[in-house]
């Protein structure tokens, strides 16, 4: 919707009359964005998401009609200009008071039917006194007044930016100082130490999921993640770590008060997901293998270079698909159940043990992966020849080719093919040409999209999520913001 | 007592820029003869019944088509914005 509501918001300046359908929950996100692009009246009505198309239509198309011919109401010919309050100060009051009033919540109806937090991610804050963001702010050398902006040209899922452009958050396109940043990282209760990668993460402009169930994490890779004792060993997707879980909160609550995002009303995914509640972690980089480069250098950064690298995860983590114990065995002996899949039985490893988990990589969305392996199940990989991360990129984005015809049975191919309108990237042939039994990559365009992150505790594990990588576009210099 | 104490608290919220608000564009007085296009983004289950009911049953109207099957519309040109009398957008997912 936030890409259809500016253009009929250029339409509707331009004299054109114009009538939107939607389904009936999206009122909220549609009122909202309407507003925020000057055309708050704008006519649209509901289309069904259950009732059958061409009963649904005759239910509609009538009533769509009269809404380009019923002449406008005197509130839609209003001019007028929407501002909301500026104010530095929010609050005053003793720290109870004030914990009370950041920590009010109002109620969304459906389809949430709940309340949800004003100024919060639902959980209590840390209230930002003036003292304490003062305190924060020694964090970085930055001005409080500098109006946060683009440390590099950057291509957004909201189009291009350049080195320079004030960076807008999503959704509702709001901008932000230095201090508004520190504000949130207090309220997530962060140190003074821990606001260059808040800064970084503001860059990103911090967006959001739609109205599918995205989730939203960060992962710090170089030399700054050990200077704030940040966890990348055991549990670094978990609780426990302070600078772990502050700045992983932080990116939620710039979500909501930077973009201004409320869950059922401008934030819409159906069922969301963990990663909302804000995880942040670091990359071990002590633990990848020799030639394997860190997230910083992969996207171009040095390895002294401090950097914060924000994904997106459409589905979720994957797995663990191996038990630890089966793990060992099949790389000690190559006993057990992997190495009977592997066809390696009474083999000693080391084996590839990715190949035992591609049978499930495709088998419910197309898209590259981002794995997460401990340094061990790394070094196995790159015992058995994989020398760089590239080359398992490459690996994987091989094995991803299935028929046309199998590629056809994934979900999210009408849109990105849009209707087989469009070129395959691979051949460069219109898809309508292509026979069924040509092989396409359900790995995504290119083997670009793979990541890998090392990290984790000795327990032989890995996680999938969904997603392209975070990619050179995503990564943000935490040293900028020192 | 220092649970008495005053507090000036920060405002956390981002920076709007004011929003100038404008008036939607004056309706049709009819739409026979009209050139009126649907803006078609997905969800085919409805744009197809919809595409041929509107075709079918309003036939004074010049009906034109611009189709994506991706979130993003295709945009008029500068050239069919002249033309244009009207644009239905669906569906607004």
């Amino acid at each position: 919707m936030w890409r259809q509501l500016p253009y009929i918001a250029v339409l509707e300046k331009a004299g054109i009359p114009t009538v939107t359908l939607d389904f009936e929950d999206q009122d909220n996100m549609m009122n909202q964005e309407s507003l925020a692009q000057g055309v708050p009246n704008i006519r649209y009505l509901h289309a069904s998401r259950t009732v059958p198309g061409p009963e649904d239509v005759d239910n509609f198309v009538e009533p769509m009609l009269q809404m380009l011919i019923t002449p406008l109401t005197e509130k839609e010919k209003e001019n007028g200009r929407w501002e909301q309050s500026q104010e530095r100060t929010l609050f005053e009051g003793t720290l109870d008071e004030a914990e009370s009033f950041y920590g009010q919540a109002e109620w969304v109806p459906h389809p949430v039917n709940a309340p949800i937090a004003v100024y919060s991610d639902g959980y209590p804050v840390r209230v930002p006194t003036e003292e304490r963001v003062k305190e924060m702010l020694a964090g970085t050398s930055h001005s409080p007044d500098e109006v946060m902006t683009y440390k590099s040209d950057k291509l957004t899922i909201r189009g291009e930016r350049k080195k320079g452009d004030p960076v807008r958050f999503a959704p509702m396109n709001w901008t932000a100082t230095v201090e508004k940043v520190a504000i949130n990282a207090v309220m997530a209760g962060c140190k003074p130490e821990h606001l260059p990668a808040v800064l970084a993460i503001a860059e990103s402009g911090c967006p959001i999921e739609s109205t599918h169930a995205l989730g939203q994490w960060i992962c710090v890779s170089g030399p700054y993640a050990k200077e704030i004792e940040m966890n990348s060993g055991l549990g670094l997707l978990g609780m426990g770590n302070p600078a772990n879980i502050a700045i992983g909160r932080s990116y939620q609550l710039m979500t909501r008060n930077l973009g201004g995002a409320i869950m059922g009303v401008n934030r819409m995914p159906s069922i969301s997901s963990p990663f909302t509640h804000g995880t942040g972690c670091a990359e071990n980089s002590e633990g990848l293998p020799p030639g394997w480069k860190g997230l910083n250098e992969e996207a171009g950064f040095g390895k002294d270079e401090s950097v914060v690298a924000v994904f997106n995860v459409p589905d979720g983590i994957r797995g663990v698909q191996h038990s630890p114990g089966g793990y060992r065995a099949l790389q000690k002996s190559g006993h057990g159940g992997m190495a009977r899949r592997l066809g390696v039985k009474g083999v000693p490893g080391p084996h590839n043990w990715l190949e035992h988990i591609l049978p499930e990589f495709w088998a419910g969305r197309e898209g590259a992966k981002t794995i997460i392996m401990v340094p061990e199940m790394a070094k196995h990989l790159y015992e058995i020849g994989f020398k760089s991360k590239e080359e398992v990129y490459q690996w994987l984005w091989e094995k991803s080719f299935v028929t046309v015809k199998e590629y056809k049975n994934f979900s999210w191919v009408d849109i990105t093919t849009n209707g087989w309108m469009g070129i395959e990237p691979i051949s460069g042939k219109h898809w309508k040409e292509l026979d069924d039994d040509h092989m396409v990559p359900a790995g995504g365009a290119s083997p670009a999209g793979f990541c890998i992150i090392v990290g984790g505790g000795d327990e032989e594990v890995s996680q999938q999520l969904g997603g392209r990588r975070a990619g050179e576009n995503a990564v943000y210099s935490i040293d900028a913001w020192r | 007592m220092a649970e008495d104490r005053v507090y000036k608290c920060l405002n956390p919220v981002g920076m709007t820029n004011p929003v100038d608000t404008f008036p939607l564009a004056p309706r049709l007085n009819t739409l026979d003869g009209k050139e009126i296009y649907i803006s078609i983004c997905g969800e085919p289950d409805i744009t197809i019944p919809l595409e041929k009911k509107l075709k079918m049953d309003y036939p004074n109207v010049n009906w034109k088509i611009k189709k994506t099957y991706t979130t993003d519309p295709l945009r008029l040109s500068e050239e069919e914005m002249k033309t244009c009398d009207a644009l239905v957008q669906g569906v607004a997912w």
